[in-house]
């Protein structure tokens, strides 16, 4: 017995030692470490608990299931709730805003996991707005050099020119006959309300305000009247026009075409611009990348 | 089994007494940067945990972020605001050295909150109540119906706000037209206030005290904000700037302010 016991012991004393070359001792070390990774895993896939990070980052007031909740938004909630600074909080109110966004962040990955973006038109709403601003909050952030920018202007310089302005007069006249006549009478000289009055004619009143932006002028006179109106030079009359069932006779006292503003009054419209559009690139770009990268399938005879 | 012949005294021997110290030297390099990322992650804590409207009078806080600061303002706000921080009112860009704040009332925490989520820059947590409507346009505000307004009307509305600054000769006529428009019709009186002393919670500036943010209050300047709008971005910095820069830039940007008050 006591031969063996030595053996034995002999045995592993040899088994243990690292100098000595031992296939068998390698395999089971490889296998414990094996079932201990295994065991491990299976803990932590099993464990409800989501994995712990170690500790709060600074820039957070906490961490729930390893996503943050930022300190600036905790301070703005402080502050839109009770009016206060972190220095001049309460405990409770710490603590009674803390757990409120504890609250809602445990909520909204609740909400994930039960797949409510499927169910809520205003959670998918919100979900494609958030995607949507990102790419504005990217768009806004880039910084274009003044020459990007002048290059933007001078390709967009239609879109810097403000509404033309125009002061007209929209007469109308009994028959096509009288219009004529009044407009013979003006255009030789004779001074516009005498003329106008001599042969019947009446202003229509729609655009008796004065001076009026050509949008305006437009809403007021229709667009086949305005087409006209626009072409008319200072103190000119147009030729009789029907349209609408009556004849019509313009009478432009101001018109003022619009004419794009210099780049530097128009820089921070430029600017806004040149964003808008960047917006449009992003939102383009993702809506492409986004479709490629998926598998879209279509039922038959929706195609 | 071959046992694995060693002879213990040859790690005394000379090329052994070098890999020690190479070890030695590994191991005090490695507790060096320990104790360098702990001193700094300390630091980072308690400049991020302290309450912000509080760091400009801490006598330890304050230099290090208004050094930080000053240049992250460099890189990320100066080419809008301008090295001084002045702004411009050529291009619109708010003066972040005077005492007449747009947004707010200049404390730490809230230049921190559009440092971090900008003005009208699509973030959602950021600034962006209100836009100076474009009353020159057919349709003056996208979010809400209000309607356009003549070029006589933009006129009278130039004029009160020309009397209301003090501007002498204006057509008294206009003026009483204007303000009855900024009261009534114009709807300006709902961002502005009765009094156009403004409200730094949207963003409406006072259109009272002589301080223009775009233009020098010339009637040429006041018409053309009120037919073509106004609405300036800030971008946010979320993502972009390490939540330290964001809080030392605000602590500087306030610093500018405070600057001028106490002069």
């Amino acid at each position: 017995m006591n031969s063996l016991a030595g053996e034995t012991k002999a045995k592993l004393r040899t088994w243990w030692r690292p100098d000595v070359h031992n296939e068998r001792r390698s395999l089971t070390l490889c296998a414990l470490a094996a079932v201990l990774g295994l065991a491990i895993a299976g803990v932590g896939l099993f464990n409800a608990r989501g994995t712990r990070v170690a500790g709060v980052p600074p820039e957070d007031a906490a961490v729930v299931n390893r996503s943050p909740i930022l300190l600036s938004d905790y301070v703005v909630q402080l502050q839109a709730l009770y009016n206060v600074s972190p220095s001049q909080a309460t405990p409770d109110q710490k603590r009674a805003t803390l757990n409120s966004m504890i609250r809602e962040e445990l909520y909204v990955q609740r909400g994930i996991e039960l797949g409510l973006q499927n169910d809520f038109i205003e959670i998918r709403n919100s979900l494609v707005n958030a995607v949507e601003a990102q790419q504005e909050i990217d768009a806004n952030a880039t910084v274009p050099t003044e020459q990007e920018l002048r290059d933007f202007y001078q390709k967009h310089l239609q879109n810097f020119q403000p509404e033309g302005l125009m002061t007209v007069t929209d007469f109308v006249a009994p028959d096509l006959g009288s219009a004529q006549r009044a407009v013979i009478a003006v255009r030789s000289g004779k001074d516009l309300p005498s003329a106008m009055a001599a042969d019947g004619l009446r202003s229509s009143g729609a655009t008796d305000d004065g001076e009026e932006f050509y949008f305006a002028a437009e809403q007021h006179l229709g667009s086949t009247l305005f087409a006209i109106a626009k072409r008319l030079h200072d103190g000119a009359v147009s030729d009789p026009i029907v349209d609408g069932g009556r004849v019509h006779v313009l009478a432009m006292r101001n018109n003022r075409q619009p004419v794009p503003e210099d780049y530097s009054e128009a820089r921070d419209q430029v600017l806004a611009s040149y964003r808008t559009e960047e917006i449009a690139r992003m939102r383009a770009g993702t809506d492409r990348f986004l479709r490629e990268r998926a598998d879209v399938q279509i039922a038959k005879g929706l195609q | 089994m071959i046992p694995l012949r060693r002879a213990p005294m040859e790690c005394l021997r000379p090329m052994h007494t070098r890999y020690i110290f190479l070890l030695f030297a590994v191991v005090v390099v490695l507790i060096m940067v320990v104790a360098t990322t702990v001193i700094q992650r300390r630091e980072r804590t308690e400049f991020l945990q302290a309450d912000a409207d509080r760091i400009l009078d801490d006598q330890r806080l304050a230099p290090k972020a208004l050094a930080r600061g000053r240049s992250v303002f460099m890189a990320n706000c100066a080419g809008c605001h301008g090295a001084n921080g002045r702004g411009s009112t050529a291009t619109g860009t708010p003066d972040l050295t005077d005492q007449d704040f747009l947004y707010g009332t200049g404390r730490v925490g809230e230049i921190e909150s559009i440092v971090l989520h900008g003005i009208r820059s699509g973030d959602d947590k950021g600034w962006d109540l209100a836009w100076m409507p474009a009353y020159g346009k057919p349709v003056p505000y996208a979010r809400e119906k209000l309607p356009s307004l003549s070029p006589g009307e933009i006129e009278q509305l130039t004029g009160y706000l020309r009397a209301l600054n003090g501007a002498v000769g204006e057509d008294p006529t206009a003026v009483s037209a204007g303000s009855l428009l900024f009261q009534q019709h114009g709807g300006c009186w709902d961002c502005h206030g009765r009094d156009a002393q403004g409200d730094t919670a949207i963003g409406a500036p006072n259109l009272s005290d002589g301080r223009w943010l775009r233009g020098d209050g010339s009637r040429r300047d006041i018409s053309r904000i009120i037919r073509e709008g106004l609405h300036g971005v800030s971008p946010a910095f979320r993502g972009r700037l390490d939540p330290v820069n964001a809080r030392a830039v605000a602590v500087y940007v306030a610093s500018l302010h405070a600057r001028k008050e106490n002069k």
